[in-house]
């Protein structure tokens, strides 16, 4: 057989297929970046929770304790320890801007992968929830507490669905231990969907800012973004570990540098910031029920961005109305992130309802019927 | 004569607001027409197909300057900037005859 062997041997074609001869078109931008920068803190995580879970004891006497023994026992604990907290922070940036790019740019027609992105959404939500939870702090208690509890407002099987969740009548050490359980697993999960995004997305090819078909003027991903993805991830890992050795309580709460008790609750009970913006959805909502449908709809509604498009051009690039739309959605947003981290006073209270209202008006009604303006103005 | 007019002057209002967002859309200015940015659906696949060569060929080369370009991040000087009457809906013939057949065979199936 002649050719080079990356193009014939049955495991490096693979590789071959995936990174190296795979068309590419070639205009797309630095947001393309954040799939591959997904990737690698995904490994940095799984990598550092490794180590980490060989310190760790998940025990509600030992569990806090474990934590500062290996900050400051164990060689470079504080390091891993400093890299996989805010390790997540960066996972989670990276996710949003992904998923702002793929809402941005119309990738979502590309069903299957949008599909399966937004399920790994999800799965490393469950992920970052499960791990904030092992340090058992204060934050991580209430915070378990509290989310665990919103599934008692399922009717009927609520309630006992919560402590078949808990393993006992309240968040304990049963919970404690499932929960290290879960998350050490479930990254694998992420690991293996994720191989399962990229199949689909190599089966269409990548799409590109301009949302044209990107047939006519493709490159070979090596070298051209191979290099460009290296530079992507030196960055990543410049900024990671800046916060990391400077300020690595900077996301963090003081809140959880305190033992859990639960007969002292916090004043202020929230999560990280990357679930601020569900959480003000959630208490947005007087009734328990329609707040916990509301939290989960708010990541759900992802799924019926390919439906509610009703422009009849693919991305926002030529599309200034919709721009403006969009770019009110991130501002949407970040208000409710920082509505998330308030007191659930006024004017707090109204402000989070009217974000939230807009949040959905935006993305059901908004978003269809800008598309339509547009046709009429462009094709009619 | 009332209702001419007024529809006129509404004719002539729609035109501004649709030369106004056709400027602001700025595909002209890396050289694509307006069928060139169609997300290709199933019917746009079928009526790109159906173009003479030449129409083709130019649609392949406007989308391709497109792509190069917008790597760039660059734009075409402003005289080749194509204007707003001068855009011509090549496609929309093309796309006119496959969503006509697409109806006949639905009332065919609907019907034997």
């Amino acid at each position: 057989m002649s050719g080079p062997l990356r193009k014939h041997h049955p495991l490096l074609k693979v590789v071959n297929h995936s990174v190296i001869d795979l068309p590419v078109p070639s205009n797309i931008s630095v947001m393309w970046n954040f799939g591959s920068l997904l990737g690698l803190c995904l490994v940095s995580q799984i990598l550092t929770g490794l180590f980490l879970a060989m310190h760790y004891t998940a025990d509600v006497n030992l569990a806090f304790s474990s934590v500062a023994h290996i900050c400051r026992d164990v060689n470079y604990g504080w390091l891993l320890r400093n890299l996989h907290a805010n390790g997540a922070s960066f996972m989670f940036i990276c996710l949003y801007m992904h998923i702002g790019r793929g809402l941005y740019y119309g990738s979502y027609f590309y069903v299957e992968t949008w599909n399966i992105g937004v399920m790994l959404l999800v799965l490393t939500m469950a992920t970052a929830f499960l791990g904030y939870v092992l340090p058992w702090g204060q934050m991580s208690f209430w915070g378990a507490t509290v989310i665990t509890n919103l599934f008692s407002a399922i009717p009927y099987f609520g309630p006992d669905l919560v402590q078949w969740l808990w393993g006992g009548f309240s968040v304990d050490n049963a919970t404690l231990t499932r929960f290290f359980a879960f998350h050490f697993f479930l990254p694998f999960m992420i690991a293996g969907l994720s191989v399962v995004h990229l199949l689909f997305l190599h089966q269409t090819g990548a799409n590109n800012p301009t949302g044209l078909a990107g047939d006519v003027d493709k490159v070979p991903f090596h070298a051209y973004f191979s290099y460009k993805d290296v530079v992507g991830f030196v960055v990543l890992l410049a900024g990671l570990v800046f916060i990391a050795l400077f300020s690595p309580n900077l996301l963090t709460d003081p809140e959880n540098y305190i033992p859990a008790n639960p007969l002292v609750t916090p004043v202020h009970i929230q999560p990280e910031w990357y679930f601020l913006f569900a959480y003000a959805i959630l208490r947005s909502i007087p009734n328990k029920l329609g707040g916990v449908v509301a939290l989960a709809m708010s990541i759900v509604v992802l799924f019926f961005m390919p439906f509610v498009h009703s422009s009849r051009q693919t991305s926002h690039n030529f599309r200034p109305l919709a721009q403006v739309l969009f770019w009110l959605m991130v501002v949407n947003v970040l208000l409710l992130t920082w509505l998330g981290g308030q007191p659930v006073e006024y004017p707090y209270i109204f402000l989070g309802q009217a974000a939230s209202v807009i949040y959905f008006v935006n993305i059901l009604l908004f978003i269809p019927i800008v598309g339509y303006v547009e046709n009429k103005l462009l094709f009619s | 004569m009332a209702s001419r007019v007024a529809a006129k002057q509404t004719g002539g209002v729609f035109r501004m607001m649709q030369k106004w967002y056709y400027e602001r859309a700025a595909f002209n200015q890396i050289g694509l027409l307006r069928d060139d940015t169609l997300r290709e659906t199933e019917d746009v696949k079928e009526a790109v197909k159906r173009l003479p060569e030449d129409v083709y060929n130019a649609r392949a080369f406007r989308i391709k300057r497109a792509l190069d370009l917008d790597m760039k991040k660059q734009v075409l000087p402003k005289e080749q900037w194509t204007k707003f009457e001068e855009d011509i809906r090549y496609l929309q013939p093309y796309l006119d005859e496959v969503w006509r057949e697409k109806k006949e065979k639905e009332e065919w199936d609907s019907r034997y």
